[in-house]
């Protein structure tokens, strides 16, 4: 009886996964709102970086995450955070007025990215402002030290687009990567939260302890 | 001299074959331990587990080294069931190991069952948000959505799998073709430049052509997603509409018309649709007092049908899943700052056998010892008389 049963039970073996063989389905649902698209593909964020020099390349390029300790951080309680994905190591919607809202990244990427003044620029680019020169930086930016990082915040809005758009921007070095923090969206919005990234500048700390901050 | 049917009975019923199994299922568990370090849990189970042989690669072929969990697992049931056909005899002295072996073979089946059958699924709701579909943790589907209807969106949902094979479809809903024109795994997205000298973007229409698609390794560490992306162009009876990126980090809401009749596309999360919604009231975190460690978690949540049916409250918190209509709901993940919880929702046809056959192999071995200690009694009483 075996004889003939056990070459049964080990075909069913073999054949029973390809049972869940996926298909195409179709199907009816009630009418469902679509997530919107990030403003900077729809349109309301410049996508170009104009005058952006090398950091137009860098924006272009294939770039790898940071990848290693990171670091850690406690976003303001109104901030709603989004689902990170494979560039973002942190993504939080800031709400605005009538659904405009601002769009908070953390971004992580292997060595020095182009350098301060290149990354500047490429956030300078995004707002249609005109580039900074090397001398401009010390005046443009202003350099935070805390938690053993020492951050480079910037602060740029260009009132003359359409609607006007802003971004604080902040960058770090980190354990042989650069991390990027930047709260870009309405000027208007952006400036009413800039405490409320100062604050959570001062809660970025490493998750374990520091090898090179710097 | 033995016939090669019954040499094979032979083989099949030995207790050599229990022991090499069993010390082969150690060898396989042990491997697998050490490996989850480099591929994570899922993929673990995966390739030592939920599959006749464990493979390896070389170069493109992919070579047996070792048994997999389902051979050990259907020999060594296959090696019990015969060995209680042809070598047990059932006497009521024996009584209690036979119903422990039952425990044991509804365990291994139960398992089978629980490996091919078992749905896996999350839910994730803001507080007061409401949904009526789970989405899949590993599963993507490319998501056509017909939204000309006023009142229903008529999806058609085309798995990834068909993507990854570059399928071209031809669905009796959808008035154009589907092909694939490239696909990745897992890709990163960024911002196309202006800069010179940069490729043409492969999509024609919608937002990919403001994007540069680069395929990354695809990641097994537990803590980190994969976002496959692919290209897919839309050929209609007089030719292309477009080429289209679509990615899991795009919402589905790029849009395409034709002959009056317009749709939403993208990749998404392969979704499991279901005849009732839940909608998340209230969520709470508690700590233990004066530390970080987490006490509790639970999610107050109300079950509502179309019909009027059902209209109540539940809460759902650690070891106490909710259970309906066939699914269960286990407490997953919390946000509490950001009032987001995440339910674990599983579909497993078969989750009762665990309980019972560890019910039987309980009893079974407590009256085997209980047939023992009798006779032991009976026999020290008989001696001091």
């Amino acid at each position: 009886m075996l004889f003939r049963l056990a070459p049964v039970l080990l075909a069913a073996l073999v054949l029973l996964p390809a049972c869940r063989d996926e298909k195409i389905t179709d199907y009816r649902v009630p009418k469902e709102k679509p997530e919107p698209l990030p403003p900077i593909l729809t349109g309301q964020l410049p996508t170009g970086d104009a005058g952006g020099g090398s950091a137009s390349n860098m924006a272009g390029a294939a770039v790898p995450t940071a990848t290693g300790e990171g670091l850690s951080w406690t976003a303001p309680a109104h901030w709603k955070p989004k689902a990170a994905s494979a560039m973002r190591k942190g993504s939080y919607a800031v709400p605005g007025e009538n659904g405009a809202d601002a769009d908070f990244s953390i971004t992580a990427f292997p060595g020095d990215v182009g350098g301060e003044l290149a990354n500047v620029n490429r956030w300078r680019g995004q707002l249609e402002l005109p580039p900074l020169n090397e001398s401009d930086l010390p005046e443009a930016t202003t350099r935070l030290e805390q938690n053993g990082l020492n951050f480079v915040v910037v602060d740029f809005s260009n009132d003359k687009l359409a609607k006007p758009q802003a971004i604080l921007g902040a960058l770090v070095p980190f354990d042989g990567a650069t991390w990027f923090f930047k709260l870009s969206g309405p000027a208007m919005l952006v400036g009413n939260e800039k405490t409320a990234f100062l604050t959570f500048l001062k809660s970025v700390k490493p998750a374990a302890p520091a090898r090179a901050t710097q | 001299m033995k016939t090669i049917a019954l040499q094979f009975r032979d083989f099949f019923v030995s207790l050599k074959l229990t022991v090499v199994l069993l010390v082969l299922s150690l060898v396989l568990i042990f491997a697998a331990t050490l490996d989850q370090v480099n591929l994570g849990i899922w993929a673990v189970q995966e390739k030592y587990f939920r599959a006749l042989f464990v493979l390896w690669r070389v170069g493109e072929i992919p070579v047996p080294v070792f048994p997999g969990g389902y051979l050990i697992g259907g020999l060594l049931l296959i090696n019990l069931v015969a060995a209680h056909v042809y070598r047990f005899k059932l006497t009521w002295r024996k009584s209690g190991i036979f119903l422990t072996h039952i425990g044991l073979i509804l365990l291994l089946l139960g398992q089978l069952f629980t490996g091919l059958w078992q749905e896996e699924y999350q839910m994730r709701l803001a507080e007061g948000e409401t949904k009526n579909y789970s989405e899949s943790y590993r599963n993507n589907e490319l998501a056509i959505i017909e939204t000309t209807d006023p009142k229903f969106d008529h999806v058609v949902a085309i798995p990834e799998s068909l993507l990854a094979h570059k399928a071209e479809i031809q669905h009796p809903s959808l008035p154009f073709r589907v092909v694939t024109r490239a696909y990745y795994p897992n890709a990163a997205l960024q911002i196309r430049s202006n800069a010179a000298g940069e490729p043409p973007a492969p999509a024609t229409a919608g937002v990919g052509r403001k994007l540069i698609v680069t395929p990354l390794p695809v990641t097994y560490k537990q803590d980190e997603l994969n976002f496959p992306a692919a290209f897919i162009e839309l050929i209609g009876p007089e030719g292309s509409l477009g080429t289209w990126a679509v990615s899991t980090q795009l919402a589905t809401s790029q849009t395409v018309e034709y002959a009056g009749r317009s749709w939403r596309l993208g990749l998404r999360a392969q979704r499991a649709y279901k005849p009732f919604s839940l909608t998340l009231e209230k969520v709470q975190h508690d700590l233990y007092p004066g530390t970080d460690i987490p006490k509790n978690f639970s999610s107050k949540v109300r079950i509502t049908t179309p019909d009027g049916r059902d209209d109540r409250e539940v809460l759902i918190y650690m070891n106490n899943p909710l259970r309906y209509a066939g699914l269960t709901f286990y407490q997953y993940q919390m946000d509490s700052e950001h009032d987001t919880s995440v339910l674990q929702v599983v579909r497993n046809p078969s989750w009762l056998v665990p309980y019972i056959s560890c019910s039987l192999m309980a009893f079974g071995l407590l009256v085997q010892f209980g047939i023992h200690l009798t006779g032991f009694i009976g026999k020290r009483r008989r001696a001091i008389a």
